[in-house]
Formats: structure tokens, sequence, C-alpha cells
């Protein structure tokens, strides 16, 4: 775990550092005279050698001091307090509509294989996963939001909401069901249903193809056979029996799967102004902000590790073959 | 077969309810608004005006923003000891009950009585001696205190007086005193060597920060403590932040926001204003951004002065304010706005209409074969996604003219910066440029002093001795005088081409109003100007 944190550290801090500019130039570049611009550079320590600025950005992330942004004055742990609420919020909810429609379908395409509703239901898979988010996210909102007018095309909540909710949890959601605020919690619902149905059809895929492969080779398996021997009928053979053991494997991917949601993310937040920490990653890359990036991303990583543990842990428990 | 009509049950029923939740929406488009039952989108409530922008922030403390982003809350949390008046262009009194040089290197104010933060706190002139000297010992690197440079010192000479000693004459001074660099802060609250934490920004102004959510929301309502001439209108004011201008755009048609300001494209503003059917309408008045070509005059061909000057001849302004920005910007023919006092015309008193015969005659007359061959430069990433088609138009202007073989290319703007200012590897590249201050030295020193900051390799005896004699008086008409001499010399020597000015353009709902008596050359959006009517 710890030269996973390591590599992916070094990766970030070389390639902010390979990249030209820097966060002074990108925002007053056009505004400051040379002599100036480099007086500031020099302030931050841009210009001292790279290997010093790597050992110390090292020695920091050590001791949990991820510093603050330059290009907004912001502490990272501020950001993740800040954001990851909207990012958790847009994450879980765009898993549970995967989990919602992708085990459904899966489960159809794998009870009926090679007929024209597993074909129509693959298709829809691939779709699903090969489209990028942001095409996704941008039809939608021209469909849902600009054409209908059914929904919001961005942000997590209409601005009055937003400006009289008080802060509890940092979870928007959360907080305007603590104050009771029910009409508040149903705009932060239909706020959320494009960003999350547009970042959950990217997961959704990966859980139709996974239980549709599963459901099959659950269904030609002796103990189905056994089953249906004994006179079981058909339903029952596929929901407790094929569906059930095809569900162990979406455990496992359910925690691969945090890696591509929290990517999805970043296009997902960005495309509908959500307020994450995603649209706060692609602000800071844009603005050269090494700590900001660097920052986040080593959150980013630490989730995915965090996350890959626990799923490793109810691995073992809900299977006993699994053994670390 | 049950299996498969279970299944397509399911999937009815969970289509359904995603539309049953949708559709509802048509009946609540407002969309909740919490116990108080105030609406949540921008329409409906006149005690409210929400303002929708892709700008960002860096920072509410005047001493860490040097961003118009960060800068247009600051102008309207924050007192300045003068500022521009709506409309105007030139300094008053704000804080301060008058003020003036006692002599050329000698400022003295004397502050209105009775003036107080939003805190409470009395401001007297140690708070202004105190934000002065911070923003010099803080000296933040995203921050403005170089526009302080002229100052040695800063003096409460007692309670309601206070003392700027300059270095040097410098006429732009009061201007200076009208940027954030010299907003006035409390010194009870803020701390002398360390930048105040946004959510916690405290001033004079109309507004007072209730809260900040960063890159979300900022949300302001009346300083009850204000005591000024710009008493605000609307009790609450709310500013929205957008990643993408497309999102912002859609805001506006849906409600969510009442006026959508910065930035908007030009494609977007024109189909904006063909719908007036959705309750929305486009506003513009004066701005200051301008855009200009530059030339490295040490590198060839443009190290010629006739090739310099026969580009100049064949660009069509108007073309490209019309084709590529649909008229949201105007011609601009010296580099300091129409708007500013002491502009002049001189590309256009010296070059007349587009003439590709005029600037062929440039080009025999020095014995230049043509086409001359020319490579552009262009970044995409700081002026936004319609420098592209500027550049192209540019090309194709210049093709047309049969003199020139144009090759366009673009880097983003890190590196795009090394090349043309540090390494000068361009010759022939654009530029942008928003004011500190609405002054036309603002215009001219940055660029024609000395190969400017971009260092360009020019360099002018006449147009140094003018900026000198401008910067030394605070006479108006000395200074219009040396501002004409400058300008004058941008179209004799042509070491930059000045191509457009841009309006300041909002898109607003209906029964919004104001907001185009906002747009000046001081580029500060006024909360104070704009009010809404209930709908």
């Amino acid at each position: 775990m710890i030269p996973m944190i390591w590599v992916l550290l070094t990766v970030v801090f070389l390639m902010m550092r390979v990249a030209p500019g820097d966060p002074i130039s990108a925002t007053l570049g056009g505004k400051l005279s040379p002599d100036e611009l480099a007086r500031r550079q020099a302030a931050l320590g841009f210009d001292r050698p790279i290997l010093l600025q790597y050992v110390d950005y090292l020695w920091d992330v050590v001791r949990f001091r991820f510093g603050t942004t330059i290009t907004d004055n912001q502490t990272i742990g501020s950001i993740i307090i800040e954001n990851g609420g909207a990012t958790l919020t847009l994450t879980v909810a765009a898993l549970i509509f995967a989990l919602i429609l992708g085990l459904p379908l899966g489960l159809i395409a794998g009870r009926f294989r090679e007929t024209v509703p597993d074909a129509a239901i693959r298709v829809f898979a691939i779709l699903g996963y090969a489209a990028p988010p942001f095409f996704v996210g941008l039809l939608a909102q021209l469909l849902f939001a600009k054409n209908l007018d059914w929904l919001p095309a961005s942000k997590m909540a209409s601005p009055i909401v937003q400006a009289t909710a008080v802060e509890h949890t940092h979870i928007l959601m959360l907080d305007l069901a603590i104050e009771g605020n029910w009409d508040g919690v149903w705009d932060v619902f239909r706020h959320l249903i494009l960003p999350a149905t547009t970042l959950g059809l990217l997961v959704m895929g990966v859980f139709i193809r996974l239980v549709r492969v599963n459901v099959g080779q659950a269904l030609g398996g002796d103990f189905v056979e056994a089953a249906r021997a004994r006179g079981v009928p058909e339903r029952r053979v596929v929901s407790r029996h094929a569906f059930r053991n095809a569900l162990v494997p979406v455990v496992t991917v359910m925690g691969l799967q945090a890696a591509l949601l929290l990517g999805g993310a970043v296009l997902t937040e960005q495309t509908f102004s959500w307020p994450g920490l995603g649209s706060r990653l692609l602000q800071y890359l844009n603005n050269r902000d090494y700590i900001g990036v660097q920052g986040l991303i080593t959150f980013f990583a630490l989730v995915v590790v965090v996350i890959s543990l626990i799923i490793d842990i109810v691995n073992a428990l809900i299977d006993p073959r699994v053994r670390y | 077969m049950r299996a498969q009509r279970m299944a397509v049950f399911g999937c009815t029923a969970l289509l359904a309810l995603g539309a049953a939740a949708c559709g509802s929406s048509n009946d609540d488009k407002s969309g909740g608004g919490g116990s108080s039952g105030t609406p949540s989108a921008g329409g409906g409530n006149a005690d409210t005006v929400i303002l929708g922008t892709t700008d960002k922030v860096v920072s509410l403390d005047p001493a860490g923003a040097y961003d118009l982003g960060s800068q247009q809350l600051i102008g309207n949390m924050y007192q300045n000891l003068l500022s521009v008046p709506a409309g105007g262009n030139k300094p008053e009194p704000d804080a301060a009950e008058s003020c003036d040089f006692t002599d050329p290197k000698t400022y003295v104010c004397k502050l209105k009585p009775d003036l107080k933060f939003s805190s409470g706190d009395p401001l007297t002139s140690e708070d202004v001696k105190f934000s002065l000297d911070r923003q010099l010992k803080i000296a933040d690197p995203s921050g403005p205190s170089s526009l302080l440079a002229s100052m040695k010192s800063v003096d409460a000479t007692d309670p309601q007086t206070v003392t700027m000693h300059l270095k040097k004459a410098d006429g732009t001074w009061p201007f200076i005193l009208t940027h954030t660099v010299a907003a006035i802060v409390p010194s009870k609250i803020y701390p002398a060597d360390a930048k105040q934490p946004d959510d916690k920004a405290v001033g004079s102004g109309p507004y007072k920060l209730d809260k900040y959510t960063p890159n979300q929301q900022a949300v302001f309502s009346l300083n009850p403590n204000y005591t000024g001439a710009n008493k605000g209108q609307t009790p609450n004011f709310i500013v929205q932040y957008f990643e993408q201008p497309s999102a912002l755009k859609l805001a506006i048609e849906q409600g969510d926001v009442d006026v959508a300001y910065r930035s908007l494209s030009p494609t977007d503003l024109e189909a904006l204003k063909n719908e007036s059917d959705k309750g929305v309408k486009v506003v513009d008045g004066a701005g200051t951004e301008i855009r200009y070509i530059v030339f490295n005059v040490k590198k060839k061909p443009v190290d010629q002065l006739a090739v310099r000057q026969a580009i100049a001849q064949v660009i069509d302004r108007q073309a490209i304010a019309t084709n590529v920005y649909k008229d949201t910007v105007t011609p601009l023919y010296s580099t300091v706005p129409a708007a500013l006092p002491g502009a002049t015309q001189p590309f256009k008193d010296v070059f007349g209409d587009p003439d590709p015969e005029k600037a062929k005659k440039f080009l025999e007359d020095a014995g230049i074969s043509t086409p001359v061959e020319l490579d552009g430069w262009y970044t995409p990433t700081h002026y936004g996604p319609v420098e592209v088609d500027l550049w192209n138009e540019l090309k194709r202007q210049l093709e047309a003219s049969g003199l020139f073989k144009v090759n366009i290319d673009s880097t983003e703007w890190d590196q795009y910066k090394d090349e043309a200012f540090a390494k000068h590897t361009y010759y022939f590249y654009g530029l942008g440029w928003f004011p500190d201050f609405p002054d036309g030295d603002n215009y001219l020193s940055p660029f024609m002093r000395d190969g400017g900051f971009f260092q360009n390799g020019y360099t002018s005896k006449r147009v140094n001795d003018a900026l000198d004699k401008e910067l030394e008086s605070s006479d108006e008409n000395d200074r219009t005088e040396a501002f004409k001499v400058v300008q004058q010399a941008e179209a004799d020597d042509v070491p930059l081409i000045p191509l457009w000015e841009g309006k300041q353009i909002a898109a607003v709902r209906d029964g919004v109003e104001g907001v185009e008596n906002t747009f000046d050359p001081a580029f500060q959006f006024r909360f104070w100007l704009v009010t809404k009517k209930e709908s």
C-alpha cells in the first residue's frame, strides 16, 4: 500500500513540474513585469532545485501536511471537508443507480443468453461504459434540462436552498434533512438525478456484464441442475441459486469500481458544475496549483486504497474460500 | 415467461418512477426553497438577486487578490478612500471626505465622520494606514502589493487624516487608491502579516458577507452600518459560481440565476438575444478589456516598419468585431479604450479604412518582396476559445490582400508566455489586457515604456519622456497631452496593433434592472445598483 502511494505521489509531483508554468504565471503572468513575476515565483520556492522541492514535499506528506493552495488560499483539509460531501453524494447515488439497474439487467441477460433482450442489454452495457461521461452528460443536459425542461442542468441545489442551508455534516442533502427542510431535500434530489445517472451508467455497464457472465455460469452449474432435478421452480432456481452466487464477484468488483467512480466523477462534476473534489482537482490542474493537485490526488489514492482494503475484508467474511 | 413478465414490469416501474420524479418538476419549478418559504430559483423574490458567473475567486482579503473574480466581490464589501462612481472615469471621495496633493509627493485624505465596519468597529485613519502597510508586509504572491511601489510611507496624522508619502511624483496615485489594493480593512480584526480567512471577511462597504463557500457561492446582505452614497436597494445578493459557460447559459434560461455576467461566448449571447420569450434579455455597456497584437521589433520580418505598417493597413477591425464576436466588441484604434479621458484614434487617423493597395505601397517603397511570410501565435487557454476564430479571421484578411502568407499556431498559456516574453521566440502574437484602474497610463506604460512588460524590443525617447511627464503631473490637461503623444507613437512606430475593446455584457431575467448602469470603464459590478421586481 505505502509503495503504491509513494509511486503515485512521485509521478504526480514530476508530471506537475514537467508541465510548463506555475500558479503565479497561470493567474498573473500577463499582468506582472518579468522581474516581479520572477520575484513572486522565488518567494514560493519554485526556483529551488527540483530534488529539494521533492524531499520537502514527501516530508510534508509524511507529516500529513498537505499545505495551502496558492490560487485560492484553501487548506487541503478544508477542501476535502467543503467538497468531499458533494463527491460522496454523487458517487454513492451513482453506485446505487448502477446496482439498481445493473443487477436486474445482468440477471435478465444471463437468464436469456443469446436472445434479443440479451443482445439489447449487452449493447446498452457497452454503450454505458464506453461513452465518456462528459458526452453522456451533455446529451442529458440538452434533452432533459434544455429541451424538455424537466430537470436542473447543473449545480447541487438551487441558489437559495444552498444559501439558506445550515451546515452540520457538509453533506447538503443530509444537512437539509436534519433541518427538516424536505423541499430542499427534494431540490437536491432533482439536481442529483442527471449527474448520478451519467456517472452510474459508467459503472452499470460493468455490473451488467459481470452478473450476466456469472448467472450464465451458475445456471450451468451442478448445484443448479440438482435444484432443477429436485423440482424447484425455474424462477426460484434463478433468483435463489444462480443470482445469489453471481453476486459474490460483484462485491469484489465494487471495490475496483471505486477508482472508476472517482475518475468518472471528475468529468461528471465538471460537466454538471457539481461542486465536488473532481471539479476542484480540474481547477487546480488548470491553474498549475501544485499544492491543490498533489493534495487531492493523494487523498483520492488513499480513498481507493482504503476501499480496496475494506472490500478484501468483506470478501473474506462472505466467502470462506478467501483467506489472506 | 413469468420471469420475463416480471423483468418487463420491473423496468417499466423504474422508468415510471423516474418519469414521475422528472415530470412533477414542471409543477414545482422553484424546486423547493426551504422552510422559510423563499423560492429557490432566481425568479419571484424581489429581496434577492442571484448573479451567475464563471469567474473564480482567489481571495476575499484585499492583500491576496489581484484577479477580476475576487475584485468584483471586494469592491462591494470594502470601502476605499476614493472610488470611481458609476458612469464616471475619475476618482471621487468615498470613505474620504476630501483628498488632495499637498505637494507632488504628498497626498492627504480627510475621512468622513462616523464611518463603521460591518462588525460595528469605527473606521479611522489607523485602519487606512494598517491596510496599506499590511499590503506591503504580506506582499502575497497572488496579491496586488506591487501597485503600491511608489508609496514610501503612510501616516495616520490624526484620527480623521491620512498622509501618504510617495517616493516620486505619481499622477496615477488617486487611481491606485480606487483599486482593491487600497481597500480598507479593520485593524482590530485582520492580522497585520497574514491573510484573513475568506469566510471571515469584514469591510465597511454597502454589502457584508454572510456566507462563503469557495467556488460555489457567496451570499451577501446589506451592511446596516454603511452610511455612504451607494446604499443598496436589494437586501440580499447571491453570487453563484459555474464551471462552464454552457451551464451558466442554461441557468439564466431556466431562471436559476437573475443575471449571467462573465463569461458567455458571443454565440451564446447571440442566442440569448433571441430568447425574450423565455424572459431573458441581453444588456451591455462600456468595457475596458482590450485585445491587441504585439510585434517583436527586433525580429525579422517585423523588424521592418513597412511590414508592420502594411499589416496595420490591411486589418479590418469592424469585420473582426462582426464576424468573430457578433458585435460584442468594438474596434480599437489605440490601446486606450474610447471611454477613458485622453483616448484618441491614431490608427484610424494614420491608416484610415483597410486598404490593400496602400499596404502594398508601404512594402514596395521599402523594397520588400511579397508575399511576406508571417508566423502568428495565439493562446487558447488564457483568453478563451474564441481566440482561434480571431486568428483565423486575421489570417484570412492578411492573405486576402495577396501581400502575406500567414501560418498560425497556438500553445498553452504558460508556455506561450515564456516563449513570448522571456525567450522571445514569437515576433507576431496576440495578447489581452484588463485594467488595474481606469486611467490612460494603465493602458500605455505597461506596453510602451522600454519594450513593455512583454519586452518586444521597442523603445522611444519620445514615448518615455511623455510617460514621465504624465506620471509626474496631476494636471489633467498635461496628462491628456502626454497620452496623445504616446498613442500617436503607437500608430507611427507600430510596435503593436490594437484590435478591439470589449463591451461588458450580461444576460438578465425580466424584472431585473440597473445592470447596464454598472457597466463602465471601472469594470466593477456594483451590487447596489441592481434591483429586481416581484414577478
